[in-house]
């Protein structure tokens, strides 16, 4: 009964078939393929041609596994086992064709899904190389354009300045706004190209929230008015002071968030509410929420306002570049946090999001610690009870609060300059114990002027401590102006503590 | 008396050796990418120019990344090994240096020629770079789609063997 099974299951899967060294049959069983005696297995298929050189010497076996053998139109795979007997050659067949053919499927899907992912990452690679090379010839080219666009702006002033009529006079202000466009389109194209390639890092340092709260108010009720709109805060007085996060960032979208409610909206108000959600351990979730009464945004176009170069209508094409809701979008994916946006055609948008700010636990000595610096600053033994400063800034606003911020300690006799050209004069012919300069001023850049005082050949003037101020949020041009001589950078915004705590550290 | 000559083709899996050895033996291509378990051996008998004509049997082994794991059995009497790599796929030939190296431990002294294949796919000049850069020396640089030296490739090693 054993027997009877035992040849069901292996029915017709073994074959034996005994050979001589030449590869002549001299015996088979025929299970698998039929052999005919003295038929040469060398003319049976090419595996056997090689019988010479893979046969056994001696009694050992060899075996070989998964050959495909092809017999009366049909494959069979096969394990195949060679022995050396005597005189003959042994050989055993085993047909192995179904196990094979199931592990020939899970062959191909493991094969075909690992070329897959090699190619995948090959393409990855090759369009992360793209992106680099593109992000790299943005910076390059925005930064080559800057110059020249300078020198345009700064021509533009110099001719409004001239004897115009009243039409070339509507000319040169046309100018002007174009080269201001520019000018912002080209920041915000770097701005998302840094972002797009990951090179932008989150830095996190403390900084006063509400301190920067307050000067984003100030500035933006400023222009509001301006616009003819009401600007309306709220700032949530259980808030904390001092906080850990991005300051750049946090501001970068606030500002793009808030310039453009103002632009889009033509009546009514705009309202900036920042409000603590909950505070927990040492870390605070802050919703901050800007809304305003314009002229909203079409529910169809909503998913797509945060892409780069995006405009909700045709004629927005001459307000702005459509970059700055993608920036706002990559800032805040950089900080853990997501946009928001709900609006309704003709009322208004509403756009919000939530920020983690680390704070200070209240027994952390850092809050207080920072202001009693400050105040050590102010009280720093001076040989002077007042110094001589030039403050060299073009934007009428930024003037204004770097004015304030400077005055209100009463320890200096400020001079204000807003033309690169006049800086030297300036510097040449009063004795300054310090500069504060905006990088980006026209006709010659504050850098380059850092330069020219450097190679001064006088002492006196060679060594005037200079504090640069800049709009750029890049580390390299950063170092690039400190490079030109800069005894330190501010990036905007800064609050007042940071600029005084540089100037009083430079002043002799 | 016509020589017989075992040869053997490695290489990572999906490189092309079975589209090689069909388009040398057959003059045929398919686009379809069949994975090949164990081994196919196929044979085609080649005229050299010296008037000898020889046995060319090939041994389509199974690919793998892995040549130190491949049995010994497929390896014994082997004459001569074509070494192919995918030029679309540097995974394929990165390593190819210690891939050689394994060859020549496991098959000693025989004739081993190195192909690049799948160049219907890429720009030469491309190519050329990459392998460049990896240090990378190719025999032959074929296509099995288009048929680009995959005879001369094949040719050359019958000719070695011839020797």
């Amino acid at each position: 009964m054993l027997e009877k099974y035992k040849n069901q299951f292996i029915g017709n899967s073994i074959q034996f078939v005994v050979l001589d060294d030449n590869g002549l049959v001299r015996e088979s069983d025929n299970t698998c393929i039929p052999f005919k005696t003295g038929d040469s297995l060398k003319d049976f298929h090419p595996f056997f041609e090689s019988l010479e050189a893979i046969a056994p010497d001696s009694k050992n076996e060899v075996t070989f596994n998964c050959v495909h053998l092809a017999t009366n139109g049909k494959e069979l795979i096969t394990d195949l086992v060679l022995r050396r007997e005597d005189d003959a050659l042994l050989l055993v067949i085993y047909d192995l064709s179904q196990h094979y053919n199931e592990y020939q499927s899970v062959a191909q899907a493991r094969n075909e899904s690992i070329i897959q992912e090699q190619l995948i990452a090959l393409k990855n690679i090759e369009l992360e190389e793209r992106e680099r090379f593109k992000n790299q010839f943005i910076r390059n080219f925005s930064h080559e354009i800057r110059n020249p666009l300078t020198s345009i702006m700064s021509i533009t002033q110099v001719l409004d300045q001239t004897d115009l009529d009243a039409e070339q006079k509507q000319m040169v202000q046309y100018l002007t706004q174009s080269n201001s466009q520019l000018r912002l389109l080209l920041e915000d194209i770097l701005s998302i190209s840094i972002i797009s390639s990951g090179k932008l890092q989150v830095v996190e340092k403390e900084f006063n929230l509400i301190k920067l709260l307050d000067l984003l108010i100030f500035t933006y009720t400023t222009k509001a008015k301006e616009a003819g709109l009401k600007f309306i805060a709220r700032v949530d007085d259980k808030l904390p002071q001092i906080v850990e996060s991005d300051r750049l960032r946090v501001y970068q979208v606030l500002t793009n968030i808030l310039d453009n409610a103002i632009k889009y909206t033509k009546k009514g108000q705009i309202e900036f509410t920042v409000q603590l959600n909950q505070k927990r351990a040492n870390k605070a979730n802050v919703r901050f929420e800007i809304s305003d009464t314009g002229r909203g945004i079409p529910a169809e176009k909503l998913e797509r306002i945060f892409t780069s170069f995006t405009q909700i209508y045709e004629s927005d094409k001459e307000i702005g570049s459509g970059l700055g809701l993608s920036i706002v979008k990559g800032l805040l994916t950089l900080m853990g946090s997501e946009i928001h946006v709900t609006s309704e055609v003709d009322r208004g948008s509403r756009f919000f999001f939530d920020l983690n700010l680390k704070y200070p636990l209240p027994s952390s000595i850092g809050a207080v610690v920072k202001d009693e610096a400050l105040d050590a600053v102010l009280r720093k033994n001076l040989k002077k009870d007042k110094y001589k400063l030039l403050l060299v800034e073009d934007d009428l606003m930024i003037q204004t609060v770097l004015f304030k911020f400077l005055s209100g300690t009463d320890r200096f006799y400020i001079e204000l300059v807003s033309d690169g050209a006049k800086v030297m004069e300036e510097v040449v012919n009063t004795n300054y114990d310090l500069i504060v300069m905006d990088v980006n001023i026209p006709n010659i850049r504050g850098d380059q002027i850092t330069r020219l005082i450097r190679d001064f050949p006088f002492k006196g003037i060679k060594d005037i401590p200079i504090i640069g101020v800049t709009g750029t949020v890049y580390e390299e041009d950063i170092a690039a102006y400190k490079a030109a001589g800069m005894n330190a950078v501010l990036p905007k915004p800064f609050a007042q503590e940071e600029l005084l705590k540089s100037v009083f550290k430079y002043l002799r | 008396m016509q020589k017989s000559k075992k040869v053997l083709l490695l290489g990572h899996f999906g490189v092309g050796k079975t589209s090689l050895i069909r388009r040398f033996v057959s003059d045929s291509f398919s686009d379809a990418y069949k994975v090949t378990i164990g081994v196919h051996i196929t044979k085609k008998v080649v005229e050299l120019p010296s008037g000898t004509s020889l046995s060319m049997i090939l041994w389509d082994l199974e690919g793998t990344d892995e040549l130190h794991l491949i049995r010994n059995a497929y390896l014994m009497g082997t004459h001569g090994v074509i070494f192919v790599f995918d030029v679309t796929r540097p995974a394929t030939f990165q390593n190819i240096q210690r891939d050689l190296d394994i060859i020549q431990e496991k098959v000693k002294k025989v004739p081993v020629l190195v192909v690049g294949n799948k160049m219907d796919l890429v720009d030469p000049a491309d190519v050329k770079r990459l392998l460049e850069e990896n240090d990378i020396q190719s025999d032959y640089m074929t296509s099995a789609k288009t048929g680009d030296a995959v005879n001369e490739a094949f040719l050359e090693m019958a000719t070695q063997l011839d020797i």
